[in-house]
């Protein structure tokens, strides 16, 4: 069951434009305060397309806030919900919340909609048409853990932040909320959103990650205990603390209940963010056929051969057999037109080059593996090129202050897999697409200087 | 007869292995400004310069370890054990085995939190770290005024060649550090490095070329 809607929102074009793609499922939800069935999606987009939520609609919609009164009342309703993190690593909501609320100096609550992926479309979207909810949902957050230090950490977009800024001083002056929210401004880079570069840029220092432990939600933004949420996950806690965890659960599988939003690429060369439920299969989702690969989880994620994703649900449990996993929920279908080792070697050098450029193993061993798929993506490439790839790959795991080098890895050596016969043929001179026209999106800018990380 | 034996024994256990002591200590910080520059010995890979280094601290202390115990056993002075890591509260040369103490605690400190470091913070370590250079001189200054053995001679050379290569070390991190990649380019750099095709720019994007940005363009 899927809900649909052309990216109303991009990086290259700020703001609201396109028509509403028609909606497959059973779209509507009942008037305010009865609570909408459970089975009905969309959830956190507007019924009625890509118009963004003002909030007087919101309001009349899914009703004010239902604040507990007490900190800590919000956790095992999470837990019960079974709700994990939107932003990529699948945790779960409740065990950082606890974490949090246990701590004995006051925390820092932090939404996180700086959406470094460049195939990623769902944060931006969402923080454009239905604010309110992410705000909801940072308000409920806060009451959780008892904060009143509440920021909201978004990319550098003069349009969304103004209209975020001027949503939060609507609620203030509606008595809507109860800590005062701050938009923080995080730079454009691919590791911005990380959770302790994020800690280091709200603490007024470089975007750039630490290592753990301390974790975050240990010490955080200036040594406080920090609650970082992405802003998906704030919208889907909104609706969790509103209509409850059996509501929630109603879509989704047991193991992985819900919706969520995802980024589709389809092999046309669209772009859609569409909400759907985890176990929604990945050929509904994406049109398969013309297509040879389908990429999960975005570019720290991995290839799957469109053959075994055609048999894929949208699941962890599907898809960690393979060596993907959903992540924030960027699916990419590569046609079969297309070279998939020259598209991951471009990939492979932004990413390289997105290295803070502190840990050895990632400054070093990455350009190296991007150089390398450089030269294996070439006619009758270097023999060696590939052994030394993994060989690389090997020593720059798990050798980072953060994932990085990991993430990487993992989508390099996906494509020496799954494209191992576009590899054969390019041993001997050949090539699927001579042309090389790009087709992964790719931010215009590399990351070359100090400033680019503040 | 036998007695005063076994004191020489001592006296020259001490005082051997208080020079052996030095020399590790000198190898250690040379390795250590080496290790923090990213740099390399002639055929050996890097991690080998880092796994030096430590082995060579730890082997370090075991002769550190001999040679105090060895000069406190020694009958020639009364050391009290106190002496050993409380600074100047030695009845015989205070300021001279002071700067011995000083130089044992700063040790102690330095391997107990490197071997504790993935349970603190890097900072905290890395600031600790810069005491090294203080034991190290410390150490420096015990050994020539302790006893007159560094004063002349093969050792006198000896003590000048460690001093000579650890000022040397510290000019060369210093110059070095001055003409360091900013860590923002050092990707960018290796990437340019291994690129016989191109420079760090993603191919396929607007911008062609290795360049760096604009400076107007920088915020």
């Amino acid at each position: 069951m899927t809900y649909g809607t052309t990216v109303p929102y991009s990086a290259s074009s700020p703001g609201p434009r396109g028509s509403q793609r028609v909606s497959p499922g059973p779209a509507g939800t009942g008037p305010a305060g009865t609570g909408p069935a459970g089975g009905d999606l969309p959830r956190l987009l507007p019924v009625h397309g890509a118009v963004p939520v003002d909030l007087h609609t919101h309001v009349s919609r899914y009703a004010a806030p239902p604040y507990f009164g007490h900190p800590g009342q919000l956790i095992p309703v999470l837990k019960a919900a079974g709700l994990t993190g939107r932003g990529g690593a699948a945790f779960p909501v409740y065990r950082k919340l606890q974490a949090v609320a246990e701590a004995r100096t006051r925390p820092v609550v932090i939404g996180n909609g700086a959406e470094g992926e460049p195939a990623s479309d769902k944060d931006k979207s969402l923080l454009w048409i239905s604010p309110h909810l992410v705000l909801d949902g940072l308000q409920l957050a806060a009451e959780a853990v008892g904060s009143q230090a509440v920021a909201l950490y978004v990319h550098r977009n003069a349009r969304l932040q103004e209209r975020l800024r001027a949503a939060v001083a609507e609620r203030a002056a509606a008595g809507i909320d109860r800590a005062p929210v701050e938009i923080i401004d995080a730079p454009p880079r691919f590791l911005a959103g990380e959770e302790s570069a994020l800690a280091s840029r709200i603490s007024g220092q470089p975007a750039m990650p630490r290592f753990k432990p301390p974790r975050v939600f240990e010490r955080g933004v200036v040594g406080r205990p920090t609650l970082v949420h992405n802003v998906e996950t704030l919208a889907h806690m909104a609706l969790i603390a509103r209509y409850g965890p059996a509501w929630f659960r109603a879509v989704g599988t047991p193991g992985e209940p819900g919706s969520m939003l995802c980024t589709l690429h389809p092999a046309d060369g669209r772009r859609d963010v569409v909400e759907t439920a985890l176990g929604t299969p990945l050929r509904e989702l994406l049109r398969l056929d013309g297509t040879q690969a389908v990429l999960s989880g975005g570019y720290h994620g991995a290839w799957v051969p469109a053959a075994d994703a055609a048999r894929m649900t949208l699941s962890n449990e599907d898809l960690q057999p393979a060596g993907a996993f959903v992540g924030a929920g960027v699916l990419v279908a590569l046609p079969a037109t297309r070279c998939g080792i020259a598209e991951t070697a471009r990939v492979a050098r932004y990413l390289a080059l997105e290295s803070a450029g502190q840990c050895g193993p990632c400054f070093n061993g990455l350009p190296r593996i991007a150089a390398a798929l450089d030269e294996v993506a070439s006619p009758r490439p270097d023999p060696r090129a590939v052994t030394d790839m993994i060989r690389w790959a090997g020593l720059v795991e798990g050798r980072g202050a953060c994932h990085h080098p990991d993430g990487t890895t993992r989508f390099v050596r996906s494509a020496l897999h799954v494209f191992r016969e576009e590899i054969r043929n390019h041993s001997a001179g050949r090539c699927v697409d001579p042309a090389r026209e790009p087709f992964l999106p790719l931010p215009a800018d590399t990351a070359l200087a100090a400033a680019d990380w503040s | 007869m036998n007695g005063i034996t076994q004191s020489t024994a001592l006296w020259y256990a001490s005082r051997a292995t208080g020079v052996v002591s030095l020399l590790l200590l000198t190898g250690v910080v040379l390795l250590g400004v080496l290790v923090n520059r990213q740099g390399r010995l002639p055929g050996l890979p890097r991690f080998v310069v880092t796994g030096l280094h430590r082995n060579l601290s730890l082997l370090g202390v075991v002769f550190v370890a001999i040679h105090v115990i060895t000069a406190v056993l020694d009958p020639y002075v009364t050391i009290r054990i106190v002496a050993i890591v409380l600074p100047f509260s030695s009845a015989y040369k205070p300021l001279w085995l002071g700067l011995g103490a000083i130089s044992l605690d700063l040790v102690l400190a330095l391997i107990l939190t490197s071997l504790a470091r993935a349970r603190m913070s890097r900072r905290l370590w890395r600031s600790l770290h810069w005491l090294s250079y203080a034991a190290w001189v410390s150490a420096l200054l015990h050994s020539l005024f302790s006893s007159t053995d560094l004063q002349h001679g093969v050792l006198l050379y000896l003590t000048i060649a460690c001093t000579l290569a650890v000022v040397a070390a510290v000019i060369w991190r210093i110059t070095h550090a001055g003409r360091e990649i900013p860590r923002e380019e050092r990707a960018a750099a290796t990437l340019t490095m291994m690129s016989p095709r191109g420079g760090p720019q993603a191919p396929g994007s607007p911008r062609d070329g290795a360049r760096r940005r604009a400076p107007e363009n920088v915020r």
